[in-house]
C-alpha cells in the first residue's frame, strides 16, 4: 500500500485547508491532525523499511526511501505535531496581547505544513534535483514565517535568511548540476537524475566533477545547514521566529539540509573514496562547534542561545559523520534524534517565557522563573539537562559514543576539541538558564501566560525524549543501524 | 619601411579630403535627428577655406610653442594616418612599431596641443589641457590593448597590414567574442578621442564643459584651420582603424585600379556607418559629469582586457 | 550534425554567453534601478538564445526548447515586470554610493573573471557544444555574489541573486547536452518565479517599516 505519497499529501491537505478555512481552532486541529498521521505513517515506513528490501519505492523511483529516509521522516513528523500542539495556544495568547493580526496566524498555519511538506520531499525524493526544488521551497516558506511579526528585527532577520539561504542554495544548485554532468556520457540518452541510480554508476564518474559539485554543495547546502562560516543567519532568524517556527528550524530543518549534504557526500564518497568529502565535513563541524562555544558563554538573548546551542549540535553531528567510523555515526544519527526532541521543548520554554516577560534579554528576565511559571521552568530545566548532555538522556549517550569512536580510532586532536567545545556550551547554557530560572523573583509581573502554558507539547517531547533514551525499541535501533550503514557506505 | 611615394601621396590627399566630410556628415545627421535642418556636409569644406582666408591674432604671452602645435599636430596626425590601411591592405607608411608607433604618434599630437592650450596663459586652456591628459591616461591603454587583441590573431605582429593580412585568413572568426570586446572598447576610445559626447560636447560653448575646444580657443585663422583639420583627420584615422580592422571586407589585396575603386566603395560605406553609430550614440546619451567619465573609459579599459584573456582563454 | 554547423553554433554560443559577462559588469556598475533590470532582462535573453540554439543543433531537442521558453517567459518579461512594478510602489529608483567604487569593482570583477578561467580549466577537454562557457558561468556567479556584498539596496540585491540563478543555468545547459531532466528544470523555474514573489514580499515590507531599502541599515542584531 501506498506509503510515500500519502505523507506528502497529509500536510499539503492541511495547509490547503488552512488557507480556505476560517476559524483558528479549525486550523490548528487541521494542523495537528495531518502531523499526527505522518507521525503514524512514519512508524507504519520505518516497519517496512527494516525488511527486505530494505528499500520503499513509489512512482517509479521517483519517491524513494531507505533507512535514513525513514529517521527523517520520523523526526520531522515528531517535531512538528509537537509544534501544532503548541502553536494554538501560543498564538491564542499573542492575539490578545495584539502582538499578531488574525491575518498572521493564519498565515502560519498555511506555510507550517507547506514547509513540512517541503521537508518531507526533501527525504523522500529520489532525483537530486527534485530534493534542491524542496529545499528551496522549504526556504521561501520558512522565510515568511521568521518574517511573521513583521518587527524591525524580524524584518532584518528574514532578509538575512533569504539573502544567505538562496545563494547558498544557488551554489548547490551548481554543485547538483555539475554532479548531473558527470553522469551525463556523450553518446547516452539523457541518465536519470536519480541518486540511486547515480550510486549504482559511482565509479564510472568523472572524479574531478564529483569533487568540485561537492565543494559547491558543501558550501551550499551547508549553509542552510548552518556550518561555519555561513552560519551568520542561523542566531538572526532562529531567534526572531515565533517560538513554534524556531523550534520546526532548529529541530528539523537544519537536519534536512544536513540530509542533502550527506546523500551527496555518500556519492561522493562511493565514487572518489572516503578521505576528501568526510575530511571536509569533519573540518567543517569542527569549526562550528568551536565558533558556537564563545557565543554561547557570552549571550544575552535567550533564544539566540538556543540557537547557538543548536550550531554547535548540528556541528557535533557533523564532526560524528566526518570522523567516518560505524559507532560515531551511528551516534550521530542518534544525536540528531535526541537533539530533535529536545531543543523544540526549550523554545516552547522560552516562548512562554516571552509572552510573559515581553522580552528575551536574560538580565531583564530576571531570576525566579520557577516561582512565575512552574511548569515551564521544570521542562526548561529538564531539557537544559538534556541538551548539555547530561545523563541519564539521549544526548549524553550519543555524545559519548562520538567521543568514544574518536579516541578508539586514534582522532585524539578532533575528539579533545569536541570535548573543550562541549564542556564550554555545557557552562555557558547551564550558568544563563539557572541564572535565569532559580532564585527569587525581583521583577513584579502579571500573569499573562497561565502556569500551565504548552504543558501538552512540552509534556510529550520530554516523555519521549526520556523514554528512548533509556530503551531503544528493536525496530529503531536496527532502522538506525541501516542508516548508519548507508552514510558509511557499505 | 617600405614606401611608395605614390601610395603616399594618394593616401594623404584621400585623408585630407574625406576628413572635412565625415565631420560634416556626423554635424549634419545629428541635427536631422534633432529635428532640425543642420548645415550641409560640405560645410566644414568651407569652415576650413574660411579660416585659412582670415587674419590671426595671437596672445603675447604666446612662445613658439604657440606657433608650433598647428604643424607638429597636423604632421603627426598624417603621419599616423598613412600607417593605417585605408584602401589597400598595405599601409603606404610602416615605421617601426606598427601600432606601437601609431599611437605614438597620436599621443605626440595630443602632448603638443596640449602644451598649445597651456601655452596662452589662460584659464580655460590650462583646464582643457589637463582634463585632456586625464582622459588620455585612461584611453591609451585601452586602445594599445584593443589592437593588441588583435595582433595576436595575427602571429602576434603589431603591423597594422600584417594584422589585416591575416584577418583575410581562414582564422578570422566573424563572431569571435575576443574581437566583439575588443570592438566595443575601441569604439568607447572612439569617442573618447574625438571628442564626442558622452565625453565631449563637440558643440558647446559654454567653455567650462569643455574639453577639447577649451585648448584650442585662443587659435585664429590658419592655425585653426590646421588645428580642426587634425581634428577631423585623427577621427578619419581612427575610424578607418576600427572599421578595417575589424570589418576587412573588401578591401583591396593587390593594387589594380578595380579592385582600389571597388575597395574605395566598400571603405566609404563602412566609414558611412560607423559615422552613423557615432550620430546614434551621442544623440541618445548625455553628456557625463567629468568626474564620471574616468568610470566609463576604466569600462573600456576592462573590455580591452578581457578582449586580450579571451584570445588565450577561448580556445 | 557536421562539424562545420557544430563550429557555427559552438562560436554563437561562446558569443552570447561572452555578452552575457559583459551586461554582469555592465550591472556592477550600474546605478539607475531600472536599468539594471533591463540589463537583466537582456541577460537571460541571451540564456534564451543559447538554450535555443544548443535546442536546435542538437536534433531539436523538445525538453530544451522548453527551457529556453520559459527563461524567455519568466525571466525576460514576467520577472523584469515584476521587479519594475515593485520599484515604481517602492518609488526608490537610484542606487547609493557603492562600497566599492566603479573603477576597483571593474578591476575586482576582472579578477573575477581571470579566476573562474583558471577553476573551469580542467574541464574545457570536455566535447560538448559551447564547454568554454563553464568560466563564464563561474564568472557569472562570482560577480554575482560581489553584487550582492557590494551593494545597499535590496532590490539590487534581488537582481545579484539572479543574475548568479542565470550562471548557474548557463553551466546546466553548456555541460550537459540535453540539459537536465524536464522535471528538475520546471520545479527550478517555479522556485526561481516563486522565490522573487517573496522577496518582493519582503522588499516591500521593509520599505514599509525602514521608510529604505537600505539593507546597510538592517544592522540591529549582533552577536
Amino acid at each position: 500500500m501506498m506509503l510515500l505519497i500519502p505523507i506528502l499529501l497529509a500536510p499539503a491537505a492541511a495547509g490547503l485547508f488552512c488557507l480556505l478555512a476560517r476559524s483558528r481552532p479549525a486550523m490548528g486541529l487541521a494542523n495537528m491532525l495531518a502531523f499526527g498521521v505522518t507521525v503514524g505513517l512514519g512508524v507504519m515506513l520505518l516497519r517496512k523499511v527494516i525488511e527486505p528490501p530494505y528499500v520503499v519505492t513509489e512512482f517509479e523511483e521517483f519517491f524513494r526511501a531507505d533507512s535514513l529516509s525513514a529517521w527523517m521522516v520520523l523526526l520531522i513528523s515528531v517535531v512538528s505535531l509537537g509544534t501544532s500542539l503548541y502553536a494554538g495556544q501560543y498564538f491564542r495568547r499573542d492575539l490578545a496581547a495584539g502582538v499578531v493580526t488574525a491575518g498572521r496566524v493564519k498565515e502560519f498555519f498555511v506555510l507550517t505544513p507547506l514547509f513540512a511538506t517541503g521537508m518531507f520531499l526533501v527525504v523522500l525524493a529520489n532525483n537530486l534535483g527534485v530534493m534542491w526544488f524542496a529545499l528551496e521551497a522549504t526556504a521561501l516558506s520558512s522565510v515568511l514565517l521568521v518574517a511573521l511579526y513583521n518587527r524591525k528585527t524580524s524584518l532584518e532577520a528574514a532578509w538575512k535568511y533569504v539573502m544567505l539561504g538562496s545563494l547558498g542554495l544557488a551554489l548547490a544548485l551548481f554543485g547538483t548540476v555539475f554532479t548531473y554532468a558527470a553522469a551525463v556520457n556523450k553518446d547516452s540518452a539523457m541518465p536519470s537524475f536519480n541518486w540511486s541510480h547515480l550510486m549504482s554508476v559511482a565509479g564510472q564518474l568523472d572524479p574531478r566533477m564529483i569533487k568540485l559539485a561537492f565543494v559547491f554543495v558543501l558550501v551550499g547546502y551547508g549553509t542552510k545547514a548552518g556550518l561555519a562560516p555561513m552560519h551568520t543567519w542561523l542566531p538572526d532568524a532562529h531567534s526572531e521566529a515565533p517560538s513554534p517556527t524556531s523550534a520546526m528550524l532548529s529541530g528539523v530543518s537544519l537536519k534536512v539540509a544536513l540530509y542533502a549534504l550527506l546523500r551527496f557526500h555518500i556519492l561522493t564518497t562511493a565514487c572518489l573514496g572516503s578521505s576528501f568529502s568526510r575530511t571536509m565535513l569533519l573540518v567543517f563541524g569542527l569549526g562550528s562547534m568551536c565558533l558556537a562555544a564563545p557565543f554561547i558563554l557570552v549571550q544575552t538573548n535567550l533564544k539566540r542561545l538556543l540557537a547557538y546551542s543548536s550550531l554547535e549540535h548540528v556541528g557535533l553531528i557533523c564532526v560524528g559523520i566526518g570522523l567516518n567510523s560505524p559507532v560515531t555515526i551511528f551516534g550521530a544519527l542518534l544525536h540528531m534524534g535526541y537533539h530533535a526532541l529536545t531543543k523544540p521543548v526549550l523554545f516552547f520554554a522560552a516562548g512562554n517565557i516571552h509572552q510573559s516577560c515581553h522580552t528575551l534579554q536574560m538580565r531583564l528576565i530576571g531570576p525566579g522563573i520557577a516561582k512565575l511559571l512552574p511548569v515551564t521552568a521544570v521542562c526548561m530545566g529538564l531539557a537544559a539537562v538534556a541538551a548539555t548532555g547530561l545523563p541519564p538522556f539521549g544526548l549524553f549517550f550519543s555524545e559519548m559514543t562520538v567521543l568514544n569512536g574518536g579516541f578508539a580510532a586514534g582522532h585524539t586532536f578532533v575528539s579533545t576539541v569536541v570535548l573543550a567545545a562541549l564542556l564550554a556550551a555545557f557552562c555557558g547554557i547551564l550558568y544563563q538558564l539557572t541564572r535565569i530560572l532559580l532564585g527569587v523573583p525581583k521583577i513584579v509581573r502579571t500573569k499573562d501566560v497561565a502556569p500551565s502554558a504548552g504543558a501538552p507539547a512540552m509534556g510529550l517531547m520530554l516523555a519521549a525524549l526520556l523514554v528512548f533514551s533509556i530503551w531503544l525499541p528493536e525496530p529503531l535501533l536496527q532502522v538506525m543501524k541501516r542508516a548508519a550503514g548507508i552514510i558509511g557506505g557499505k | 619601411m617600405m614606401f611608395s611615394v605614390l601610395a603616399i601621396m594618394l593616401q594623404t590627399a584621400l585623408l585630407l579630403a574625406l576628413a572635412p566630410l565625415i565631420s560634416g556628415c556626423i554635424k549634419n545627421w545629428k541635427a536631422k535627428l534633432q529635428n532640425r535642418r543642420g548645415p550641409p556636409v560640405w560645410q566644414p569644406y568651407f569652415d576650413l577655406a574660411k579660416f585659412l582666408r582670415k587674419d590671426m591674432v595671437i596672445s603675447e604671452h604666446a612662445s613658439w610653442i604657440f606657433r608650433a602645435v598647428p604643424y607638429v599636430l597636423f604632421i603627426s596626425t598624417l603621419l599616423a594616418g598613412l600607417m593605417v590601411p585605408m584602401v589597400s591592405v598595405s599601409a603606404p607608411l610602416s615605421l617601426f612599431g606598427g601600432a606601437l608607433a601609431f599611437v605614438g604618434l597620436l599621443a605626440l599630437g595630443r602632448f603638443f596641443l596640449a602644451l598649445g592650450g597651456l601655452d596662452a596663459a589662460s584659464a580655460f586652456g590650462g583646464m582643457g589641457s589637463s582634463r585632456e591628459m586625464t582622459i588620455a591616461a585612461v584611453t591609451e591603454p585601452a586602445l594599445m590593448l584593443a589592437i593588441f587583441t588583435v595582433a595576436i590573431a595575427a602571429d602576434k605582429s603589431t603591423n597594422l597590414s600584417q594584422m589585416l593580412i591575416a584577418a583575410q585568413g581562414p582564422t578570422w572568426k566573424l563572431l569571435n567574442p575576443a574581437h566583439v570586446l575588443a570592438f566595443a572598447a575601441l569604439f568607447i576610445v572612439l569617442l573618447a578621442e574625438t571628442g564626442r559626447i558622452p565625453i565631449d560636447n563637440p558643440a558647446t560653448h559654454l567653455e567650462l564643459t569643455m574639453i577639447h575646444e577649451a585648448m584650442i580657443l585662443e587659435y585664429s585663422g590658419r592655425y585653426l584651420a590646421l588645428v580642426e583639420w587634425s581634428a577631423s583627420v585623427k577621427q578619419l584615422v581612427l575610424m578607418a582603424l576600427l572599421a578595417n580592422i575589424f570589418f576587412p571586407i573588401g578591401i583591396a589585396t593587390d593594387s589594380s585600379a578595380a579592385s582600389l575603386g571597388l575597395s574605395l566603395g566598400w571603405f566609404m560605406a563602412k566609414l558611412l556607418a560607423l559615422a552613423g553609430a557615432v550620430v546614434l550614440v551621442e544623440t541618445t546619451n548625455a553628456k557625463l559629469r567629468l568626474f564620471r567619465v574616468p568610470d566609463l573609459l576604466s569600462a573600456a579599459f576592462i573590455l580591452a582586457t578581457l578582449a586580450l584573456l579571451s584570445t588565450f582563454l577561448f580556445q | 550534425m557536421n562539424s562545420s554547423e557544430s563550429e557555427l553554433a559552438s562560436q554563437l554560443i561562446t558569443l552570447l554567453a561572452a555578452g552575457m559577462l559583459v551586461i554582469q559588469l555592465l550591472m556592477v556598475v550600474q546605478r539607475m534601478l531600472l536599468t539594471s533590470i533591463r540589463l537583466f532582462a537582456l541577460q537571460s535573453l541571451m540564456l534564451a538564445g543559447i538554450a535555443a540554439i544548443v535546442a536546435f543543433f542538437h536534433n531539436n531537442a523538445i525538453h530544451v526548447y522548453w527551457v529556453a521558453g520559459l527563461t524567455l517567459i519568466g525571466k525576460v518579461f514576467f520577472l523584469p515586470w515584476l521587479l519594475n512594478r515593485l520599484v515604481r510602489r517602492i518609488q526608490i529608483d537610484q542606487e547609493i554610493a557603492p562600497l566599492l567604487n566603479s573603477t576597483a569593482s571593474m578591476l575586482l570583477c576582472g579578477g573575477f573573471t581571470l579566476l573562474g578561467y583558471i577553476v573551469a580549466r580542467p574541464f574545457t577537454s570536455l566535447e560538448r557544444l559551447g564547454n568554454n562557457t563553464l568560466a563564464i558561468a563561474i564568472t557569472l556567479l562570482l560577480t554575482g555574489f560581489f553584487l550582492m556584498f557590494n551593494r545597499r539596496k535590496a532590490i539590487t540585491q534581488v537582481l545579484a541573486l539572479l543574475t548568479v540563478e542565470n550562471g548557474v543555468m548557463l553551466a546546466a545547459v553548456a555541460l550537459t547536452s540535453y540539459g537536465m531532466p524536464l522535471v528538475v528544470e520546471l520545479g527550478i523555474f517555479f522556485d526561481v518565479m516563486v522565490a522573487v514573489m517573496v522577496l518582493g514580499i519582503l522588499v516591500y515590507r521593509i520599505r514599509e517599516t525602514f521608510s529604505s531599502m537600505d539593507v546597510s541599515k538592517l544592522s540591529q542584531l549582533k552577536g
